[in-house]
Order: C-alpha cells, then structure tokens, then sequence
C-alpha cells in the first residue's frame, strides 16, 4: 500500500494511478482519508512503487505544482 | 473547506498549472537551477574566505588572512573557484537558459546553449577605453607611453585596448540581458530546426556530426538576426551597449521594486498561501524569487567577494532570494520548526506528539514535509493563521533589522539544508547578529504559534485517538 497526500487533484490523482501500468507496477484507489489517498500496488518494492506515483504525478500538466506527498502507507 | 478545495481546484489551479507547466517558465526556472552546480561552489569560496579572512579581523586585533601562510594558499585557491563560477555566473546562467528551452522544444539542447551564448556575448564590448587628465608629463613619459601604444600629451593620457571582456558583462549584470537575448536567439532557431530547415547528411554520418550541421543555418540565421539587432540599437543608442541600457532602464528599476518591504511581504504572503492549499509555491513564483530576488543575490555575493559586507551594505540591495531562507524560512517554508518545538511543549495530543517527534530530525535540515502532511497543515483550517502569520511577521523582522543595519544583508548563497542558525550566519557573510535576528524571529513565531497549538488540543477531546470524527475533520 502506498500513501500519496494530497491537497488538491484527488480525483484525478485517481484517475491516474488506476490507469497506471508502467514497468509492471500498477496501482488501485481503496481508500481516503482526509487529505491522504491509499492505494494498492503489486510492486514489492513500495519505495519505488511511490516513487513512479510521484513521478506519473509531477508529468501531468496538472501535476507540476502540486505540493505533494507519495510514501509507503504506514 | 471542501468548498474552497473544489473552487481551487476549478479557478485558480488550472490558472496556478499553466503557469507553472509554462514551458519557457519552466525553462527559466531550470535555467537558474541548471547554475547551481557553479553558484554554490562559488558561495562556498566566498564562506570559507568569508571564514578565514573576513570573520577574524572583528575579533582579532591585527589579522591579515592574507599575510598568513596556508591561510593566504587558501585564499588564492578560493579566488580561483571564484574566477570559473560566481565571477561569470551570467555566462553560465545564459547557456544554461539556452540549453533548457531547446530542451523544452525537443531540439538539440547543447545547439541552444551555444546559440543563446553566442547571441547574448555578441552585444557585449570588447574594447574599452579610459583616460587621465590634468597631468604634468615630461617629453620622455609622453614619448614612451605613445611608443606603448597608448596615447598621451604633456597633460593627458588616454588608455585603450581590445580584447577584453569586461567581467561586469558576465557576472549578475548579464542576468536580464541573457533572459532576453538568450531567449529571442534561441526561440529563433528553435522554430527554424523544427520547421526543418536545416542540412541534411547521409545516415552513415555519426550523428554528433550530423547533428550539429542540422543546427548551422537555425543558429546562423538567430544570430544574424540578433547582431542586426545590436547594429541597428547602436545607431538609436550611441553610447550604451544593449547591455548597459537594459540595465539602466529595466533590470535596476525592477531590483529596486523588488526591495521594497510591500513586495517582500507580498511574495511570502503568496508563498504560504501556495503551500496552505497544496500548491509548490516557489515553484509557482519561481520567476519572481529566482528571476528577480535571485539574481539581487548575485550581486550581493559579487560586492562581499569584492569589498566585504561594508561594500554589500553600501551598494548592494538589502533583501534577496535567501534573506527568507535565514529569516522566515528556517525548518522549512513556514518556519515550521517552531510549530514543532511548540508542539513538543504545549500540545496534548498524542497524535500532534507523534508527528511532531518524527518531523525534528527532518526539521533541523529544513525538511518540513512530515509535519505539513503528517499533522497536517495543508488545509487545515486551524493551522491557517499561524501559518500564514508567522513568516510574513518573521520576514519584517528580517527585513527591517536588514535595513535597519543591525544585520549585514545576505550576502552568500548557502544550500537550503543547512541548519537555520548556521544558514543566517554563513548566509550573512559570517555575521554574528544574523543568528540572533533569527531567534527573535522564532521567539515571536513561537508566541503565535502557541495559541493555535493550545487550541487544536481543545479541539479534540480524544487526544489524538484515531476516530472516523478525526477523518472527516480535514476533509471538511
């Protein structure tokens, strides 16, 4: 599980992971809480994994200036 | 709150990302980042010299850096760091500049830094010219002078040569004029190369090779048109370089704007607002703070290199890029560490204790994510006030003990890592006000701090007990 928190953009931060597929890793929303979004992965390495969310996050147009946060849930 | 988050989100994001997806924005403010490889290891010369030079004498009765073995090896080694960075930052920043729009166009990005280079130095003299009058030379000085190539009468001589670049063309001065020049230049043959118009050569040629014929007739082409520019500017303005006028009538008005305690509050206002609800801020004003506040910061660096900080307090300008990093800044955007002391001490929430411990170590290096998102600030409405308040009353106090002169200005740039009291000191060319100047800025941010801390205990009479109330509440 993957945390990415998030003042803004949610649902399209959904939409974005949901539809991840790069590099084998893939991500499904199941939960949120205020403004923290928790998301499946299949990826083993969870560091990693918030680190291609952070990344698919920051090259959307909309993404560039967000201030946000991806770790592993905790 | 939802209300303002989905407003945001319709209005002002779209508005906040095309400014911050802006391609020759976003340029720019790589362009400038792009530099600090040269910047910060040019600041670092200047702190050491700062260091063991500057520092010394204010304590020392006596002391000459310059006069003591090693330490006088160090200085000169300093100076030659200096000489390759920070002395022709412009240069480097307008390669850079070049380099990144190229990069955001998709064409040859080593083909752009050199156009955006070559344009910007093509309006740059090399000659220069400067005389003495009122002289009482005998015919044998006259004479020798003369035969050195110079010229002289009894009573004046009249030195000049060619060949020079004048490193106050490459320094912080070139700023402006390369944001333009480089701009235009590269703009130019950037729409050339991707319309094509370039030589072609057959695929066995390696592609350095063909790559760089591909860029010949767009940066041919960007640079006539530039130097035409430069001609036809000579003949309306005859004795200024292009240069020198942009410096006159636009970039020294718009640094002295930027110095105005309006202006100051203004970009740190913005900047928490931006944080507040989720929004990069520096990056967003980025143009502002590294295109502006930045580039006064270059000069002041140039003025502590040349005649210490009497000469930054004489000329240079009083509030620069990281006058908020020493003053306002410190644990983070916000000035989050006092937050995090003030919740050490007054909160009762175990959640607020928690989150608090986990952000210290991070704080100390001005790493505030774990506390803008574990407490959370962002969009907390509780959090708004202080967090608003705190740094743009610390920025006044900064600002004003500035101008006040009971602190040197920033004057050396220092990596925002460091840890707050070392940043205002080693930013401040090693004056030692500058760390109490931060503690009064944090002991008055720790009073407004406090009543907000006492009340988010109020606020929850579970302390910090995981409720689906506690879920809700930032969502709301």
């Amino acid at each position: 599980m993957i945390e990415i928190s998030s003042a803004v953009q949610q649902d399209k931060i959904i939409e974005l992971l949901n539809n991840y597929s790069e590099e084998g890793t893939q991500f499904s929303f199941k939960d949120k809480k205020g403004i923290n979004l928790y998301f499946e992965t299949n990826a083993n390495d969870l560091e990693k994994a918030a680190k291609l969310a952070k990344s698919a996050i920051k090259n959307q147009p909309w993404g560039s200036v967000l201030y946000f946060r991806s770790s592993p849930a905790k | 709150m939802q209300f303002l988050t989905a407003w945001l989100e319709k209005y002002f994001l779209p508005i906040a990302s095309k400014l911050g997806g802006q391609k020759h924005l976003v340029a720019l403010r790589d362009a400038f980042i792009g530099t600090l490889p040269a910047t910060m290891a040019g600041s670092v010369a200047v702190m050491i010299n700062a260091l063991i030079r500057d520092l010394p004498p204010q304590f020392i009765d006596g002391y000459d850096g310059n006069t003591i073995p090693v330490i006088k090896e160090i200085i000169t080694v300093n100076g030659y760091v200096w000489n390759g960075t920070l002395a022709i930052a412009g240069l480097i920043f307008v390669f850079s500049w070049g380099y990144n729009i190229a990069r955001a166009y998709g064409v040859n990005e080593l083909s752009g830094g050199i156009v955006s280079t070559a344009a910007t130095i093509a309006g740059i003299t090399f000659s220069f010219t400067g005389g003495i009058t009122g002289l009482n030379l005998d015919q044998a000085t006259v004479d020798a002078i003369n035969e050195a190539g110079w010229s002289a009468t009894a009573t004046d001589i009249t030195a000049a040569g060619y060949g020079w670049l004048p490193l106050s063309n490459l320094d912080a001065n070139l700023f402006f004029t390369a944001m333009i020049i480089g701009f235009v230049a590269t703009m130019i043959f950037v729409k050339l190369m991707l319309k094509d118009l370039t030589i072609k050569l057959p695929e066995s040629v390696p592609p350095a090779v063909s790559k760089a014929f591909a860029s010949i007739i767009p940066a041919t082409v960007a640079l006539y048109v530039i130097a035409i520019f430069y001609f036809v500017f000579s003949k309306i303005v005859p004795d200024m370089t292009f240069l020198d006028w942009l410096q006159k009538t636009i970039a020294l008005p718009l640094l002295g704007l930027s110095q105005g305690f309006g202006a100051v509050i203004l970009v740190a206002l913005f900047v928490q607002l931006f944080w507040f609800f989720g929004i990069h801020g520096p990056n967003v004003l980025a143009p502002i703070l590294e295109g502006v506040f930045g580039v006064a910061q270059l000069e002041n660096v140039r003025l502590f290199h040349q005649g210490g900080a009497e000469l930054v307090i004489a000329e240079g300008y009083h509030w620069v890029r990281g006058s908020f990093d020493a003053y306002a800044w410190y644990g983070g955007s916000g000035g989050t560490i006092v937050l995090i002391i003030a919740l050490l001490i007054f909160s009762r929430r175990k959640d607020y204790r928690t989150v608090a411990n986990l952000s210290v170590g991070p704080g100390v290096f001005n790493i505030n994510e774990p506390i803008m998102f574990g407490l959370p600030i962002v969009l907390n409405p509780i959090m708004f006030i202080p967090f608003l308040l705190a740094p743009v009353v610390s920025v006044s106090i900064g600002y004003f003990a500035t101008i006040l002169g009971l602190v040197a200005p920033v004057s050396v740039a220092v990596a925002w890592v460091t840890p707050p009291f070392l940043l205002s000191f080693l930013a401040t060319g090693a004056d030692w006000r500058a760390p109490i100047v931060t503690l009064v800025a944090m002991l008055v941010s720790f009073a407004i701090w406090i009543p907000f801390v006492i009340a988010a205990n109020k606020m929850d009479p579970a302390l910090g007990e995981e409720t689906e109330h506690d879920d809700q509440k930032y969502a709301n």
